[in-house]
């Protein structure tokens, strides 16, 4: 158990993150994108030079994060992220994870919480970067794979909205029907965060009593050749099936995936 | 030009073979998602499936309204006509 004083600091860095989050938000929508859009290029380049600037945002945001106190991080085998046409998917146990993942890839795609597209904070970011919203709709499927044949590395979280603590863990099969359908390469990432941060139904200030640490850890690729021969309906029910079992599994050996409270 | 019955089995084909459904099961009343639990990434495999039987341009918005087999016969149906 760490001093009061150290307690009471986390809550005031993690407000403050907060904050800077959504002003970031604001300022990069409100001002850098719309100069950004005087510079020349086509769509395509537009996209990329946003997404690298919001890539560089986060990295800024995680060192603050991690400077300031609020959380300490590791990551392993990040130099396998990023690859052309890869479908990137993750667990999703708190609100840093795509933070922390869109922090260490070289400009992906990402769905996001279609709520970010209304958010005032958000929208603009989330539109200039070409993210997709998590819609379960035909529309979310094309697009995914539409951007994975264009080459673009694409962030995933196959469990829709973050872990819920305490429940089992459940994934949509969207994300398996795009990596069937698109992906030249899936790769997985398991993250694990002890404490758990800010899971499902947290409010900002409900930090835990010790600093939390965050474990980012890029799986080897998995093989989808077997899936590619199956009909699709059958395919993405076979993959994420096996996503699931696979997740459960490896969160398990490495602490559980519902986390420790630690409170 | 193809008759909605041509088309019905062309869909029926799909249905079995897709979703490996028993044929009985696919009537005209059938709803897709409740009767044959077909959902919504379903679908688009369904589309993809179809368009490439038919050759023809189908858009998701054509079958937004759709909720039965019949429903989706003369989804096809129209476009085939235009």
């Amino acid at each position: 158990m760490e001093k009061r004083e150290t307690y009471l600091w986390r809550i005031l860095v993690t407000g403050t993150c907060f904050t800077l989050f959504g002003l970031g938000g604001l300022i990069l929508g409100l001002l850098v994108f719309p100069a950004m859009m005087l510079l020349p290029g086509d769509p395509a380049k537009r996209r990329a030079r946003t997404r690298g600037l919001v890539q560089r945002a986060f990295r800024r945001f995680v060192f603050v994060m991690n400077g300031g106190g609020g959380i300490s991080y590791e990551i392993r085998g990040r130099e396998r992220l990023g690859r052309p046409g890869q479908l990137i998917i993750a667990n999703h146990p708190t609100l840093v994870d795509v933070v922390l993942i869109i922090a260490f890839t070289p400009a992906p795609a990402c769905v996001v919480k279609a709520a970010m597209f209304r958010n005032p904070f958000t929208r603009r970011v989330v539109q200039a970067a070409g993210y997709i919203s998590n819609n379960p709709t035909d529309e979310m499927i094309e697009a995914s794979a539409a951007a994975l044949r264009s080459g673009d590395a694409l962030v995933m979280f196959p469990e829709g909205t973050r872990t819920r603590p305490g429940q089992p863990l459940f994934f949509n099969r969207g994300a398996a029907s795009v990596a069937v359908r698109a992906a030249r390469v899936l790769t997985p990432i398991y993250i694990h965060c002890e404490p758990v941060v800010l899971p499902k139904g947290d409010s900002w200030y409900q930090v835990p009593r010790r600093r939390p640490h965050f474990t980012v850890e890029v799986g080897d690729d998995i093989d989808l050749a077997p899936y590619r021969e199956l009909l699709p309906p059958k395919a993405s029910r076979q993959l994420n099936a096996w996503l699931l079992d696979h997740y459960a599994a490896r969160l398990e050996t490495s602490g559980g995936y519902n986390g420790t409270r630690g409170n | 030009m193809q008759t909605k019955d041509e088309i019905l089995a062309q869909i029926k084909a799909s249905l079995t073979e897709l979703f490996e459904l028993d044929p009985g099961r696919i009537t005209l009343a059938a709803r897709l998602n409740e009767d044959l639990e077909i959902d919504s990434i379903d679908a688009v495999d369904l589309l993809d499936r179809l368009r490439r039987q038919t050759g023809m341009k189908i858009s998701a918005e054509d079958f937004r309204s759709v909720r039965t087999v019949g429903d989706m016969v003369d989804a096809v149906y129209k476009i085939v006509q235009a």
